[in-house]
């Protein structure tokens, strides 16, 4: 019994010490195959993706086809992208500037490294509008809040999250103060975390308010904006011909789209012709562009 | 020849014990694996900031999922006890044995009880959801977890009901009690630790459960203001968590309280089993 | 004695309208059935219809968002079937011998902690076993892959069995566990009188005495491992093109319903072929049910 007791401890301080001694690095190896990590279809962030780096191509039938990578690893959210990427030393991925951290390394495109000076003067190549879908009619508190949204105190607030201002000479906030009720914001998993912040800069200004944030994807922001069963929409794709004959699309920020790597990646820069090729599966290896 | 047969045979029998607890060993270690692994990574990180009482986006508070778990768990209960228990006071006291009712009943919630949460999910959304226009809300959630425990509530409560002896239905029916007085005055009490295994068992799905709720309650953090406001209950609060880079400890953390509300709902679960079972008179 | 009569009188209405009362709770379950399946069905069928059941079912290409789209789930059924023979090849072996374990072997004072422990494997949360996934099991399957293949993230077809085998243990432990325990202990007896040793007299005698009991284990276990969602769509990569190898990832049909549910615009084609998705899950899981029944019937005939 005894013994066998023991067998099992061992058993146990194996399996823990196997677990433990994961950490051991070996440098980077370019030769070894590229993993490409990409979002789902329908992703707000994909579609701007690649269409921006050319992956989406036209037909002359008029078909559109998505050229990416089918082998692609696929993650459902801008943070499990970040996250797969910082725990992968050979994967790539593609994120909004906004969300972006230090976990990560952000790739120059053609040189060009993305920041908010890059995509507001249009030297960096990727960014998408973040929008909000808003129905014709609005109640006074939703209406207060868009217009939070689109002040300088707004706008700073974006701004300083990492995003690209509409507007840089937006006029202060000019808000009725005292004002009460609850608006519910729903959408974009890219734009939630953005519209959390702004969430709280007005909640500090209007205390009776609360504004409700839910992060649900592009397509159930806009369709619940259309149903009524939110006040606003987040979509970071432009709204359908169908979509915008029901509700009215704001642009409130620019975002910018960036290609990351792992810390170790010795990749100085890439051309969007060489991100376009690894994401469509043309180069698979990271020798291939990385000298 | 035989000595040799014989060694095989022991040869077969120290294989078959060796592997038995070589196994068995392997089941322990992994759910020894599992929880140690979250408890070393998460406790270090149980900061008083992750129990404010307001969720923002600094503080990852997972207090208000606490309390909208809370929520969940009492209003689905309130809606599917009722409802399990009618339910199987038809099957044991009312239906006639065999009759085709109970036959189509019971069909359906094994039925029931085998649907991925998922497609609760789906139907949640496009039924209580969308056609019904509750919106990603509380009482959503609830009603599609409702229909998903039911099977669960129904089965245990049915078992509690069966367990019953006769002797005390036939007794109260020959002072001349009513079938109703019987089944509320003698049969459900008797019935009741039985019951309430079962609507601890339905307490431990509705606080693990994530896909069915996604779609139905949503994911907003904090606190709803009334039944038509979404919340994040702990497990969604976990799921939301682990897919962000930067909130990994407090994922950690999370999954800690989340394994030890689960901890205790099996320990009092467990502990009112071995109640029922000393209790019973076989 | 009028009163008494009145009393009398409410009592039978009382009793008549509370049987009523419960016989129409206890039809709640069939109607709920029924709207689920039926607003499935209403929602998905136009989509099959529109895209054609063979195309549907049988089609290899899913990209729903390019034009013209291509839904075809082929590649999500084979990833949740190759996921799910995963599961059953790591947690059906562990999982008998487990419960063989526990019926026979276990020492008393092991048996007060293995119970428990294989409770609380079944108490733990989902997201839980695809956080623990995530970090510990993707990595680790992820530097075995790129040390046999060369390659890979390690979120792969492997690392969703692996993980989606210990979460089914309980199920198979547990009914496979009562199962050996009915089988009757004069069969093990007289095994042993007949000169057999303990453990040939289990597992010659008694497993097979318990088979249906056990089968029915492995097939709630199938159930489980094609019904996860959350573990599953964590570790597994969710790739939407046929499956290739072990080492790489697939996407189940579980995980491309949750995945693309937020951003399918409602009423579309995209998410109608969501929601047919749904049904063929649904498919499966009444194939399983079944299957479940006639296993148990026979059992019981026997």
């Amino acid at each position: 019994m005894r013994k066998k007791l023991g067998i099992m401890a061992l058993v146990l301080v194996a399996l823990v010490g196997l677990s433990a001694c994961g950490g051991s690095d070996e440098g980077f190896a370019t030769n070894r195959e590229i993993n490409v990590i990409s979002r789902e279809d329908g992703s707000g962030t994909r579609g701007a993706f690649i269409e921006l780096i050319g992956l989406q191509v036209t037909g002359t039938d008029g078909s559109v086809v998505d050229m990416t990578t089918s082998e692609a690893y696929i993650a459902n959210g801008t943070s499990i992208v970040m996250g797969s990427v910082a725990a992968n030393t050979y994967a790539i991925g593609y994120v909004s500037l906004g969300s972006l951290n230090d976990t990560v390394r952000a790739v120059p495109i053609d040189g060009i490294l993305p920041s908010i000076t890059t995509v507001q003067d249009g030297s960096y190549p990727l960014f998408r509008a973040f929008n909000i879908a808003v129905p014709f009619e609005v109640n006074d508190l939703t209406q207060d809040f868009i217009d939070f949204i689109l002040s300088a105190e707004g706008q700073a607030v974006a701004e300083g999250r990492g995003y690209v201002p509409v507007d840089s000479q937006a006029l202060a906030y000019a808000g009725a103060h005292g004002m009460t009720g609850r608006v519910v914001v729903l959408g974009s998993t890219s734009i939630a975390p953005v519209m959390e912040r702004l969430k709280e800069a007005y909640e500090a200004i209007n205390p009776g308010t609360t504004v409700e944030v839910q992060s649900a994807g592009s397509s159930a922001g806009i369709n619940a904006a259309r149903q009524g069963t939110a006040d606003i929409g987040m979509a970071s794709r432009d709204l359908s011909q169908a979509e915008l004959a029901e509700v009215n699309s704001v642009t409130i920020a620019f975002d910018g789209v960036a290609v990351i790597t792992h810390n170790d990646n010795p990749a100085t820069t890439l051309s969007s012709e060489e991100v376009r090729q690894i994401f469509a599966g043309e180069v698979t290896r990271w020798s291939a562009v990385i000298q | 020849m035989d000595i040799k047969k014989s060694n095989r045979k022991r040869h077969l029998d120290t294989l078959l014990t060796a592997t038995t607890w070589t196994f068995a060993v392997l089941t322990l270690t992994a759910l020894m694996f599992i929880v140690g692994h979250i408890l070393i990574n998460g406790v270090p990180h149980l900061t008083p900031s992750l129990f404010e009482m307001r969720w923002t986006t600094e503080n990852v508070s997972m207090m208000p999922s606490i309390l909208s778990t809370a929520m969940m768990v009492v209003i689905t209960l309130c809606l599917v006890v009722p409802l399990g228990m009618f339910t199987s006071i038809y099957l044991v006291e009312y239906a006639k044995k065999g009759s085709r009712y109970v036959k189509v009943i019971r069909q359906a919630t094994e039925i029931l009880a085998g649907i991925p949460s998922i497609v609760y999910g789906l139907f949640g959304s496009l039924f209580f959801v969308n056609f019904m226009g509750l919106g990603l809300s509380l009482i959503a959630g609830a009603l599609t977890l409702s229909i998903m425990v039911l099977p669960l509530v129904i089965r245990t409560t049915e078992e509690a009901l069966k367990s019953v002896s006769d002797g005390f239905r036939e007794g109260a029916f020959a002072l001349g009690s009513g079938k109703l007085r019987v089944v509320f005055r003698i049969v459900l009490p008797s019935a009741v630790p039985g019951i309430l295994a079962g609507v601890i068992l339905a307490t431990g799905r509705i606080v693990g459960e994530t896909a069915a709720l996604i779609f139905t309650a949503g994911t907003a953090p904090n606190i709803p203001q009334n039944l038509y406001g979404s919340v994040r209950t702990l497990a969604v609060h976990m799921w939301s968590l682990s897919g962000e880079a930067f909130h990994t400890n407090e994922a950690y953390a999370t999954a800690v309280v989340l394994l030890l509300i689960v901890l205790i709902i099996n320990t009092v679960a467990a502990a009112i089993a071995k109640a029922l079972n000393s209790g019973r008179i076989k | 004695m009028v009163g008494g009569n009145t009393m009398n009188k409410i009592r039978k209405i009382r009793e008549f309208v509370m049987a009523k009362v419960f016989m129409v709770c206890a039809l709640i379950s069939v109607l709920a059935l029924t709207v689920i399946f039926l607003f499935l069905l209403v929602n998905g069928l136009p989509a099959i219809r529109e895209i054609g059941l063979f195309n549907f079912l049988f089609g290899r290409i899913w990209t729903p968002v390019s034009h013209p789209p291509s839904f075809g789930i082929l590649p999500m059924i084979l990833g949740s079937v190759y996921i799910t023979l995963g599961a059953i090849i790591v947690g059906v072996p562990i999982g008998i011998f487990t419960a063989i374990f526990l019926a026979y072997i276990c020492p008393k004072k092991l048996y007060a902690m293995l119970k428990p422990a294989v409770n609380l494997l079944a108490g733990i949360p989902s997201v839980i076993y695809g956080f623990f996934g995530m970090v510990v099991v993707v990595p680790l399957v992820g530097r075995i892959s790129v040390l046999l293949t060369g390659g890979g993230t390690g979120a792969s077809i492997f690392a969703a069995s692996l993980l989606l085998g210990i979460m089914i243990l309980p199920t198979v432990i547990n009914i496979s566990e009562s199962a050996i325990r009915a089988a009757p202990n004069s069969y093990y007896e007289g095994a042993l009188a007949l000169g057999s040793s303990p453990m040939r007299s289990i597992f010659f005698v008694i497993v097979p005495a318990a088979k249906s009991g056990i089968l029915a284990s492995i097939i709630l276990g199938i159930g489980r491992a094609i019904g996860e969602t959350m573990a599953v769509l964590m570790v597994a990569g969710n790739q939407a093109r046929m499956p290739i190898s072990v080492f790489r990832g697939a996407r189940t049909l579980t995980a491309n319903v949750a995945m693309e549910m937020g951003y399918a615009e409602v009423g579309s084609l995209h998410s109608n072929a969501l929601i047919a998705t749904g049904i063929v899950l649904f498919v499966f899981i009444f194939a399983i049910n079944v299957l479940f029944t006639i296993v148990t019937r026979k059992h019981k005939g026997a």
